[in-house]
């Protein structure tokens, strides 16, 4: 505890409760399935089939989540061993290979039981498996390679990625959109065999109206952290973001707890307090945070680094008047192709053509008057870490903020080095404050 | 046969220097677009006559200017294809077309992109799955792409050429195919290197010129007399992209390859475009749905609500069995380029599909440099021996 004691980020009070029913929710859910009702194994698939599977109310879990859980309670080495020996290659994607062993010993040597070792009550077999082809080739590939193991059929949801410039040719939205809406009445129809029952529309109309405006406030949180000193720092970003990314939770609840997490950090902004006592530097930090080793944010703070915006794959879309829209599903594919069109009009004007994933960084650099970028490339998830140097590259070229890239894994923690990140630090401030000249010299307003 | 400027000769001086051609052209005043990935129609390039030019990477050139763009984690043909274009091999392109075939596709054509540039450059989107929602989509991008390059060369696309295309190319498919019979003989009558050098070559000339070398080829194979030594195993490689006759030499050296299942090999060529009243409705539907390359989410039953495996295997590797059966295929290897997941993630599975047919395998890694052949050539050795005993 005496590290406890040490921590210096100011974290928001309002934050502990929604974590907590993210937490109580993942338990019941356990319980749930543990007393038989059907669970369903989804990717995170930026809200095409959440709101769909959650209308239907089936009980989700997100291996790529239970991944992270297996790894950080030092199981995954046995799943690990044991997709490699099934032959699957060892530079796949490590959450793909812990579930790809997880479901080679549940099927194979328990017969379909859950595995005594696996934590937090373990995943049971699935009813049918809901991919997504958002992100990254793993996310569908890795589900449909289950099939080695399990007689669940799987669903691979479109997610279509269309080009910045080609975006704007006449017509292009609307056939995404389309694609997005024909699919997904597919999905439903698919869901409902699956399931045995019909889909209640006013359930489903009430989960999206839901999920967008859920969505909105958690959006607009994040607006508020653009002051100096920023009032929330990226620890809390990361504790509270599953209600918002995975729905997780009842979402009338969550609504009220992050209207609850936006008056804090307003009252926090009205009286300028600062989620790190001396706010010296602004950072942004790209992509998955080294979730094991979160306390290492700490001994930054105590330096004055402020994470004050993170993760753009975990941020919430930019939001946009979708009250028009009559039919669910059109709505639900209107927001989730959202979360990546949202920055193109924007990345267009000033020709960052690149940025799928990377323009984000730019404007959050920009607008969140960032001082400098932590990049936390992974070695088995390359989705997460393809874009980091062109980010840094751009930061540089376009904003003049300087980057700092520290390497890690999903499931080898060992590979992130606290200590060795730690050494960085002093020289990378110095190469903060060289940079803020630089702006200034430049006629940057930060 | 030794005239250099025919058949084999040519197919190797093409493979060896293979952007030749396409400068000459350039110099003739043609229109040059490069394109990563077969899975770009090129019919709509030829009919508004602008020359392909597939941008190979090169295992020779060690990647050091992509390293600022992409990380060493990734697709190594990807990081070296990028890498040649950031060296200015490729100056001479008008345009580069890129398309959502897998992630590294995708990643890198933002990459490339934003650090090269040409008077054209186009990306299509994928879909994952060959649903009808997904073929209508991936429809709608073609024509985009057609209107793109209509804007770029300032001239409408008529239907009559696009046809005219589209019958040069399934032109080239049959050729290729019927070139392909010549390896079913024992021993075959052309090496799985002189195909890579072929069909590489094909990449780099513009159709009707392709057509032309390859009815070549087929002429001199037939009468040829100095055909490749016998070996004991007849293989199929099944990759990616296996397009290096240095990579293929090193499997060749005790076996004959007499089918090269990838993008270096039979596989863009293995179907037909269909004639249909749209020329780009039979052109979706052939990218999609009749290339076999794993980056395609492919089930027994579209929105299937049971599963069985051994029908899952066939509806992602029966065509295998085929192939298996006219070419007397005595062993198999999954060539697997590292950091590629689409393949990858297949591996277990295909070794499945093999061992229910009762073909022999085994999966090789290696990372696309020339200091991957020397391992390769061990663990191809180890193989080759242990199912000829
Ligand atoms: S590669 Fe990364 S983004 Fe893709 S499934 Fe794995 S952890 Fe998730
Ligand atoms: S399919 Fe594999 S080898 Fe080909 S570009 Fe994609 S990742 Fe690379």
């Amino acid at each position: 505890m005496a590290d406890e004691k040490k921590k210096t980020i100011n974290r928001l009070k309002s934050m502990y409760p929604l974590r907590a029913k993210v937490n109580e929710t993942y338990l019941k859910s356990v319980e749930a399935i543990q007393a038989g009702k059907p669970a369903v194994w989804a990717m995170l698939n930026f809200y095409y089939g959440d709101p769909v599977l959650k209308a239907m109310d089936v009980e989700v879990v997100y291996p790529e989540n239970y991944g992270a859980i297996a790894a950080a309670m030092g199981v995954a080495r046995e799943y690990l061993d044991r997709a490699d020996a099934e032959g699957f290659p060892t530079h796949l994607c490590g959450y793909s290979l812990t579930t790809l062993g997880y479901a080679s010993r549940m099927m194979k040597e328990l017969k379909g039981q859950i595995p005594p070792e696996a934590p937090l009550g373990g995943m049971p077999k699935p009813l049918f498996l809901m991919s997504s082809a958002a992100i990254c080739d793993a996310r569908y590939k890795w589900f449909q390679a289950l099939g080695r193991y399990m007689d669940a059929p799987v669903w691979p949801l479109e997610a279509p990625i269309p080009g910045i410039k080609e975006f704007f040719i006449e017509g292009y939205y609307g056939r995404m959109v389309k694609l997005g809406v024909k699919h997904l009445r597919d999905f439903v129809a698919f869901v409902e065999k699956m399931v045995g029952k019909k889909m209640d529309w006013d359930k489903l109309d009430k989960t999206a109206n839901l999920m967008i405006e859920v969505n909105r406030v958690w959006h607009e949180i994040n607006e508020l952290r653009k002051v100096n000193p920023c009032p929330m720092h990226s620890r809390d970003f990361w504790s509270a973001m599953p209600a918002a990314l995975f729905l997780a939770g009842d979402l009338e609840d969550s609504l009220r707890l992050y209207q609850d997490m936006y008056k804090e950090v307003k009252d926090r902004v009205n009286s300028h307090i600062g989620a790190v006592p001396n706010e010296k530097y602004r950072l942004v930090f790209a992509e998955l945070p080294p979730w094991h080793s979160l306390s290492f944010f700490d001994k930054l703070a105590e330096r004055g680094w402020n994470f004050v915006i993170e993760s753009f794959g975990y941020h919430p879309p930019i939001p946009l008047d979708l009250s028009k829209v009559s039919d669910p599903l059109e709505r639900i594919t209107k927001f989730s192709l959202q979360f990546l069109v949202g920055y193109y009009e924007d990345a267009r004007k000033q020709n960052v053509l690149g940025g799928t994933s990377a323009y984000p960084y730019l404007k959050y650099a920009k607008e969140w008057k960032c001082d400098g970028a932590i990049l936390h490339p992974l070695i088995s998830c390359r989705s997460a870490s393809t874009h980091l140097p062109y980010v840094s590259d751009m930061l540089m070229e376009k904003l003049k903020v300087p980057s700092l890239s520290i390497e890690g894994d999903i499931v080898d923690l060992r590979l992130f080095n606290p200590e060795d990140a730690l050494a960085k630090a002093e020289p990378f401030e110095e190469s903060m404050e060289h940079y803020r000249k630089v702006r200034k010299q430049e006629g940057l307003d930060w | 046969m030794s005239d250099k400027s025919k058949g084999l000769n040519k197919a190797r001086e093409i493979y060896s220097n293979n952007s030749q051609r396409a400068r000459e052209l350039k110099a003739a005043g043609k229109k040059i677009i490069g394109y990563p990935c077969v899975y770009v129609p090129l019919e709509l390039l030829t009919a508004l006559d602008l020359v392909p030019y597939r941008t190979c990477g090169d295992i020779k050139e060690p990647v050091t200017e992509a390293d600022r763009a992409l990380p060493h984690s990734f697709c190594p043909i990807m990081r070296n294809c990028l890498d040649c274009a950031l060296k200015g091999k490729n100056d001479f392109l008008d345009g580069m077309v890129t398309i959502h075939s897998c992630d590294p596709q995708e990643k890198t054509a933002r990459i490339w992109e934003s650090y090269t540039n040409y008077p054209y450059f186009h990306f299509i989107d994928m879909p994952v799955t060959v649903r009808p929602e997904a073929l209508e989509y991936f429809k709608s991008q073609l024509n985009d792409f057609r209107k793109t390059l209509e804007a770029f060369t300032g001239k409408k696309l008529p239907k009559d050429k696009l046809e005219a295309a589209i019958k040069s190319y399934n032109q080239q498919r049959t050729l290729v195919r019927e070139l392909y019979e010549l390896t079913k003989p024992s021993p075959p009558r052309i090496s799985g290197t002189e195909i890579v050098q072929v069909v590489k070559a094909l990449t780099s000339l513009p159709v009707s010129e392709g057509n032309d070398l390859l009815t070549e080829v087929i002429g001199e194979v037939k009468s040829r007399t100095d055909v490749p030594e016998k070996k004991l195993t007849r293989l199929l490689i099944w990759s990616s992209t296996l397009d290096d006759a240095d990579i293929m030499q090193v499997f060749e050296d005790k076996a004959n390859v007499v089918m090269n299942e990838s993008c270096g090999g039979i596989r863009a060529y293995r179907a037909a475009v269909k004639s249909t009243y749209d020329p780009l409705e039979g052109l979706a539907s052939y990218y999609l749905n009749e290339i076999t390359c794993a980056r395609t989410f492919r089930q027994a039953t579209p929105g299937e609500t049971g599963k069985d495996y051994a029908r899952d295997l066939q509806s992602r590797f029966g065509y295998l069995k085929g192939i298996i059966r006219d070419w007397k295929i005595s062993g198999a290897v999954m060539l697997l380029v590292r950091y590629c997941d689409p393949f990858a993630f297949e591996m277990p599975s295909l070794k499945d599909y093999f061992d229910s047919i009762g073909v022999p395998s085994t999966y090789i890694e290696y990372d696309y440099t020339t200091g991957a052949l020397a391992p390769l050539r061990t663990r191809a050795e180890a193989f080759l021996e242990t199912i000829s005993q």
